[in-house]
């Protein structure tokens, strides 16, 4: 869990209308590139996220099995988690938590192995070939530990984003799903209580995390590394005693004939 | 701030090329150490011992060359502790055992201290498979068999590395057995991983890296299990193009 006083951004896809204020706004405050891109077949541009582009719009768009259409957008952007699978993977400290529960990489100590690239679930960390190091969102730290709202935040124009102290979000998060699912949204939820020791972004979604591309059962990295060296051991173990019980047994065999 | 970027076929933010070399060379010369530890006599253990050592620092040079920022490599020592990291973790396991595996070849030492060096070695093989199961992605994570796979090749192809230096009848059992377990342990991992990464699985089957998998299963696997009885060497030399195409798909399709 989140400390209560932690930083905090709400995300509500209910009230989105998916301009991409809040991506315009992440661009020019932190100074990043715009991209060369290609029509992908969608509205989400740049398709993914990358070293310059922290946070991008995506779009879903198709019929429910009733026959109802429907046009979803979710903000995808580092989710600022409490059990971060970056800041496990990091082998220099680079990658860690600031006050307040922010994610950030030291763009100084960061030594550009991409392992944080890898274990990130939501695929928001990315390579800088020009810098040799690792970016992402960093909630607007400088803004933020300054009193003002992360730039994404102050730039959406329908109250979908906001920006406070976890608990109070968490509270607001919970009694919105409660109006959604009153108002016809059963399957409204809050997306990041649970995933990985709760995220310090929270969304309120209208339908399953799974129809806005947020993987459901996030594992965290320090279990899957545990998970991997007991079954490297296990593997070790039963490899290395089946060999030399099979080669031993033959030679047995072999001396008891000769 | 000096950027070193070494050329990489995926783009510089992917895990390519050099990552894949390097597992081989860390798999290859650390599987011959572990095969001669458990396996064969004193003299070839520490020869084998030579080639775990080359191994081990050719990769670890390729490791730092591929870092965006490889002369802060120091940083990975020096940076504080952090055995969540199994990169930080593998880094040391990749110092110790180099240490002790130069302390092996440099004198005669006993059975207990091979031993100890084998277990610092049987870390870093296992480590280069971890390093993959730790991550987001469904190829390498869905399924615990990555380090099988791994422990299983680098076997194979340290017993081919000494069978090409020295062939024996003892080593030829071993490596076909190991190869077996190789095999099995490709196509199960498949199979576990299919319904939650089918991209890259059909990615090997039939899509980009098809020449790297059927390279593998053919020319890597089938054609050396084949030859064993008649053509050692060759044999041997296959296995070891088998074994790095095998690291080479393994890496690239789980960023697919």
């Amino acid at each position: 869990m989140p400390n209560p006083n932690d930083f905090a951004i709400l995300f509500d896809a209910s009230r989105c209308i998916g301009c991409k204020a809040c991506q315009v706004a992440c661009k020019q405050w932190n100074d990043l590139e715009a991209e060369h891109t290609r029509n992908a077949g969608g509205y989400a541009n740049p398709p993914k996220l990358t070293a310059s582009t922290w946070l991008a719009m995506r779009y879903y768009e198709g019929l429910r099995p009733d026959g109802e259409p429907y046009f979803d957008f979710v903000r995808g952007a580092c989710m600022h988690c409490t059990h971060a699978p970056c800041v496990a993977s990091c082998p220099t400290g680079a990658m860690a938590h600031r006050e307040g529960g922010v994610v950030t990489v030291d763009q100084s100590t960061c030594i550009g192995c991409r392992s944080c690239v890898r274990a990130c679930p939501y695929d928001a960390v990315h390579f800088d070939e020009e810098r040799g190091v690792v970016q992402k969102c960093t909630m607007c730290y400088d803004r933020i530990a300054n009193g003002d709202q992360p730039a994404c935040v102050k730039a959406c124009p329908t109250d979908a984003l906001t920006f406070g102290r976890y608990q109070e979000l968490q509270a607001l998060a919970q009694e919105r799903v409660r109006v959604l699912q009153a108002r016809g949204y059963p399957r409204a939820s809050v997306y990041g209580l649970k995933e990985l020791g709760g995220t310090h972004v929270l969304y309120v979604l209208t339908d399953h995390p799974s129809q806005y591309g947020l993987p459901a059962a996030v594992r965290e990295a320090e279990k899957r590394a545990m998970g991997g060296w007991l079954s490297a051991g296990i593997a070790a173990a039963v490899m290395g005693m089946g060999l030399k019980f099979i080669v031993d047994r033959r030679e047995a065999f072999k001396g008891g004939r000769g | 701030m000096i950027t070193l970027n070494f050329p990489n076929p995926m783009g510089e933010e992917g895990w390519g090329l050099w990552v894949a070399l390097y597992f081989f060379l860390a798999g290859t010369g650390g599987g011959a150490y572990l095969i001669s530890v458990l396996y064969c006599s004193q003299e070839r253990v520490r020869r084998a011992a030579l080639w775990a050592f080359v191994g081990v620092v050719l990769g670890s040079v390729l490791l730092i060359l591929d870092l965006g920022q490889p002369l802060r490599f120091a940083n990975l020592i020096l940076g504080g502790v952090y055995p969540s990291s199994v990169m930080w973790l593998g880094t040391w396991f990749l110092l110790l055992s180099g240490a002790g595996l130069l302390w092996v070849m440099a004198r005669p030492t006993s059975r207990g201290v091979q031993y100890l060096v084998a277990f610092l070695v049987a870390l870093v093989v296992a480590y280069t498979a971890v390093l993959l199961t730790a991550t987001a992605r469904p190829f390498w994570n869905a399924s615990p068999l990555l380090p099988w796979l791994f422990l299983a090749s680098s076997a194979t192809a340290g017993g081919a590395l000494l069978q090409l230096l020295a062939p024996h009848e003892r080593l030829k059992r071993l490596v076909v057995g190991m190869a077996l377990v190789e095999g099995l342990m490709v196509a199960l991992h498949l199979l576990w991983t299919y319904p939650v990464a089918q991209g890259a699985v059909l990615a090997l089957l039939v899509g980009p890296l098809a020449w790297a998998f059927w390279g593998f299963v053919v020319l890597g696997w089938g054609i050396p299990l084949a030859l064993e009885r008649r053509h050692v060497g060759l044999a041997a030399v296959l296995t070891l193009v088998g074994a790095f195409l095998l690291r080479y798909f393994v890496v690239l399709a789980g960023q697919v």
